[in-house]
């Protein structure tokens, strides 16, 4: 790492740069992954009697189901069954939030993705064809397609009663203060649009994964998945057997971002697998991916900001409309999290009112995706505070100055929270980048700009949700530290992180720990989301480590005859002067595994206030400087530079830490500037990944990322989470960086080149 | 009826044929209905995509005779049509004849594609090259089902059976002429062209062509006002270039605004020092 002096002389500021991420690369599955060589759950095609599933799609985004038949399917060659909705032993429905989505639809479809029936055959294109076999009519009903107008339509839900049974989901508002009397205070008021696309994950793997009946009316799923215990829940109820029939190993993942915090092909294959009494394996190909997976939910607000003449925010009101798709999954807790992120976590605010509605709609379904609803709200406050300051003559940066809480500042929801580094330096250190001293160039065909926007991001599921994880520590009868912990590894390699601790805490080498992930047979650690694994894998074996590590010491104790207080861990190791007296494997060999065993739980930290939490304890922050070169010509966007300071607590595994950080950013600039699964109705207008266009190498900007961590020696919770951080600011930091460039302020994302260019022309016309 | 023997895999519902000679593949074309395949960068996402295959595909071979390679002729730059976009991009007689065609092919697809797909594939399907090629007045040669035929490209996209075989096209002697040509894509790299602009100054006149989302064409009325009257005000040739597009196909206005500019930018760039 590059020590630097950081501006204005607060903090710790380090920049992550390369050498420091060479030294500490050792991940293991990381060339694996790079080259296509990892093998996923879909890989393992050596199981006897293996046979292959395939789901049918509704061919209509609304109508009513009147046949269905699969008569022709079941006598077609290679088919072992085909299953539709009175197949469903048990409960056929699923979500996270809210059980609306079925298993199989038997009377209604509510998009184009929803399944109808399902086949399980010898070969996937026997499958394939079958699925071609099953005859549906369908009546079409009129469609929901417009977010704005969803709840003066027909409710795709009878039974969603909450709201008169309309097509609101769920709505809330957060406010505080006096909001009429703050804007008749103010100096300066701007109210603008802002709308953010339906973002598609886009992971490497594609949904899938293998279901292994047991022969007693059991099933072992083997798949890509964030939360293995909570799935083993779900699909008990769907196959109607008891919960601990069901065991969910999550496999090794190629990427989920939220795409796979809900079930996806794991109801059709358990139910083929217990019907055939054979492994089922299902694996969505990538048209069938993009059509049915969850994207990010698309946010339409109309937010209006004031302050006062010297720039004090004084009054905030931001009214948003959510689209979710046609199932709920974790639509509510995204609505939830985008309105504690559209209140400007980061800023002091006399007054403000923010409120949401999560509407049903038959474009598609959204659900879980990084940032969560933060990033969409991030990107029109950021916006706001630019406009302000142009309104008030000053700089953005300054007015963002005035406003930044300090440490020790209760949260925007009035909740205590806790900061790794005074959002001011963070501020400082971002407006020290080299990025704003290059030149611009307002002549010749590439306009030039630098721009900047802050964000924050709590760790955890918040709100007072039911947040907590455990951990178990063992040692191995092959001698090996062995640690388990219920979450999924899908790329973020917490496998180094938790090694990496591990070793601090034990002081032994790499190589003599190994890491247990995603059983959920194993601790339960709730879902791998909400930034949340890093810091409870800390909390746990901060916990546990130490009492582990009494109990093998005082066995190691008995077993070599040396004094407890003189035996310490080291490499291979227990050591006594400094000589190995044991080696873990003899430790090992010695006693029973659960002889030397310790296993704990904890509760997610809450700010620790009176009452129901509300908010996140744990906050983090980043503020992004981009630069971008506009085209004169055509309009288009190059994001050239990307520098982030991030204030995350303490780095543990620096190469993990940049590429959250970096893939998160990337993720960003395609959201800001290609990616959007639009609809036409309910119809995605794209099927696959040369139609929905995510960044490339040739599009990723150079990026550099700054650590400052002000992080109190004796501060319980050190280590955050930066799944979701990267791409908090990045959005509204490139359009700030395009309007510097070109004069024009785009709210509207992705940026659209040909939007743009309009836009510049007519202000070159009035120039 | 010529028997079929030369069938060589069968793949699924896929008969694939591999014909012994440019003639027999037109006719089989022609008796099966079938598509040919070359690099197969097109066909087969676009199968995928449909999850349909077409019963028959003609396999055109690279060894024929003019199909592959790239040579200079009396006439200027002969190229085969199942030359790679790769090959065509790394040869030296494309830095000789057309310098700015590498950096135009390095913006096509992916590598996997330009080291499979092929000029005459790109051209068909009205691709990145179509522009250029047709600003520079480039020649096909087809074979027919009754032989042989050589007419320009221009001519031939717009009536163009699909059982002609293209076996070369033939730039003319370019040496010299201002070439410029430029590509708007939805990202910097393996993206569909929105726009891809080409202006040629070739010694008296000036050639302009696009291809993209409007589809291929020359610009023969804006041509035809250069010629007659020079590059007089700017916004009058955004006029006539304006609509121009729109009569071929081109109404997407923003796209137009962003086509004319190219325009502009590449005829100030061939024209400089003229």
């Amino acid at each position: 790492m590059a020590h630097e002096n950081s501006p204005g002389g607060v903090g710790n500021l380090v920049t992550l740069d390369g050498d420091s991420i060479r030294k500490a690369t050792s991940a293991m599955d990381l060339a694996q992954r790079i080259e296509g060589r990892l093998a996923y759950a879909t890989d393992q095609r050596d199981l006897s009697g293996l046979l292959y599933g395939a789901i049918l799609r509704s061919a209509c985004a609304h109508a009513l189901i009147t046949r269905v038949d699969i008569s022709k399917a079941l006598e077609m060659p290679g088919v072992h069954a085909v299953i539709k909705a009175n197949d469903v032993p048990g409960l056929n429905c699923f979500g996270i939030v809210i059980r609306d989505q079925p298993v199989f639809c038997d009377e209604r479809v509510r998009y184009e993705g929803d399944a109808i029936a399902a086949v399980a055959a010898d070969t996937p294109e026997q499958a394939r064809a079958a699925l071609d076999a099953i005859e549906v009519d369908y009546q079409p009903l009129p469609v929901v397609s417009d977010a704005a107008l969803a709840e003066q339509q027909t409710a795709l839900h009878n039974s969603h009663e909450k709201h008169g049974g309309s097509n609101l989901l769920a709505r809330e508002t957060l406010e505080c203060g006096d909001l009429d009397d703050a804007f008749s205070r103010c100096a300066v008021i701007v109210e603008h649009h802002y709308q953010t696309p339906r973002q598609m994950h886009a992971f490497m793997e594609t949904e899938g994964g293998v279901a292994i009946p047991d022969g007693k009316g059991g099933v072992l799923f083997r798949v890509s998945c964030q939360s293995g215990h909570r799935d083993a829940e779900q699909l008990a109820d769907i196959l109607g057997v008891a919960h601990e029939q069901v065991t969910v190993e999550s496999t090794v993942t190629g990427g989920a971002f939220g795409g796979k915090d809900e079930l996806t092909v794991q109801p059709a294959a358990g139910l083929l697998a217990l019907k055939t009494g054979r492994p089922v394996m299902i694996h969505l190909d990538r048209f069938e991916s993009c059509r049915t997976g969850m994207k990010r939910h698309p946010v339409s607000v109309k937010m209006t900001t004031g302050c006062d003449a010297e720039g004090r925010l004084l009054a905030h009101k931001a009214e948003a409309i959510l689209d979710t798709g046609a199932y709920a999954s974790l639509g509510p807790a995204v609505l939830e999290n985008y309105l504690d992120h559209a209140t400007a976590p980061l800023y002091r605010i006399e007054a403000y009112r923010v409120s949401g509605r999560l509407v049903y709609t038959n474009n598609g379904v959204c659900g879980a995706f990084r940032g969560f609803g933060g990033n969409q709200a991030t990107f029109a406050v950021e916006s706001q505070l630019d406009e302000l300051a142009h309104g008030l003559g000053i700089e953005p940066a300054a007015l963002r100055r005035i406003n930044l809480r300090s440490p020790g500042d209760a949260g925007s929801r009035n909740q205590t929270v806790r900061w790794t580094a005074p959002p001011a330096g963070v501020l400082a250190a971002a407006v020290a980048s080299p990025l704003w001293s290059r030149p611009d160039t307002d002549t010749g065909r590439w306009l030039t700009g630098t721009g900047m926007a802050m964000g924050a991001q709590g760790n955890g599921l918040g709100d007072g949700l039911p947040d907590s994880g455990g951990g178990r520590i063992s040692l191995s009868p092959a001698g090996r530290i062995c640690v388990e912990f219920g979450f999924s590894d899908y790329g973020q390699n917490i496998v180094e992180s938790i090694i990496r601790s591990v070793c601090n805490g034990v002081g032994c080498r790499e190589a003599d720990v190994e890491v247990l992930l995603g059983s959920s047979r194993g601790p339960d650690s709730g879902p791998t989301s909400a930034s949340r694994s890093t810091v409870l894998v800390h909390g746990v074996l901060a916990s546990i480590l130490p009492r582990w590590m009494d109990v093998v010491r005082g066995h190691a104790s008995r077993v070599s005859g040396h004094l407890e207080e003189g035996l310490a861990f080291g490499p291979g190791g227990v050591f006594f002067n400094g000589r190995q007296v044991l080696s873990y494997r003899e430790l090992a060999e010695s006693a029973s595994p659960d002889e030397m065993a310790a296993s704990a739980s904890r509760d997610f930290p809450v700010a620790p206030d009176s009452g129901q939490p509300v908010g996140r304890y744990l906050q983090l922050q980043i503020a992004t400087v981009a630069r971008v070169a506009v085209d004169r010509l055509t309009g288009r966007v190059r994001v050239t530079d990307l520098h982030h300071v991030t204030a995350a607590g303490r780095v543990i595994y620096p190469p993990g830490y940049l590429g959250q950080i970096e893939g998160a950013a990337v993720m960003g600039q395609g959201m800001a500037l290609t990616e959007d699964m639009t609809t036409r109705d309910g119809s995605y207008l794209a099927d696959n990944l040369d139609q929905y266009l995510i960044p490339t190498f040739h599009d990723a900007p150079l990026q550099r990322v700054d650590v400052l961590d002000d992080t109190p020696e004796d501060d319980p919770f050190p280590v955050r989470g930066v799944g979701e951080l990267g791409i908090e600011a990045v959005a509204p930091a490139i359009t700030a960086a395009i309007e510097a460039a070109t004069g024009v302020r785009v709210r509207r994302l992705p940026v659209d080149p040909g939007d743009l260019l309009v836009a510049m022309a007519a202000k070159e016309q009035t120039l | 009826m010529e028997p079929v023997n030369n069938e060589v895999t069968e793949r699924q519902a896929v008969r694939v044929m591999r014909p012994e000679s440019p003639r027999q593949a037109v006719s089989f074309a022609k008796r099966f209905r079938a598509p040919y395949i070359a690099g197969g960068t097109w066909l087969q996402p676009s199968c995928e995509r449909d999850r349909q295959w077409p019963v028959h595909l003609v396999a055109l071979n690279p060894d024929w005779p003019g199909f592959r390679g790239i040579q200079e002729t009396e006439d200027g730059l002969s190229i085969g049509a199942l030359t790679t976009l790769d090959e065509l991009a790394r040869h030296p007689l494309t830095a000789l004849y057309l310098p700015p065609l590498s950096g135009l092919i390095n913006r096509v697809a992916g590598p996997g594609v330009r080291h499979l797909g092929t000029v005459g594939g790109n051209l068909l399907a009205g691709g990145d090259l179509s522009a250029l090629a047709l600003a520079l007045g480039t020649e096909v040669d087809v074979v027919e089902g009754k032989g042989s035929n050589r007419r320009p490209l221009a001519r031939w996209f717009q009536d163009r059976p699909a059982s002609d075989l293209l076996r070369s096209v033939t730039v003319p002697d370019c040496r010299g002429w201002g070439v410029s040509v430029e590509k708007l894509g939805y990202r910097e790299r393996f993206s569909p062209t929105r726009a891809t602009v080409a202006c040629v100054h070739a010694g008296l006149q000036v050639q302009l062509a696009v291809c993209g989302e409007g589809g291929p064409g020359r610009l023969m009325v804006t041509e035809a006002m250069l010629r007659d009257e020079g590059i007089r005000e700017l916004t009058d040739l955004a006029i006539v270039v304006d609509s121009e597009l729109e009569t071929l196909g081109w109404h997407d206005t923003r796209l137009r605004l962003a086509v004319r500019r190219m325009l502009e930018s590449g005829l100030m760039e061939v024209t400089r020092g003229a």
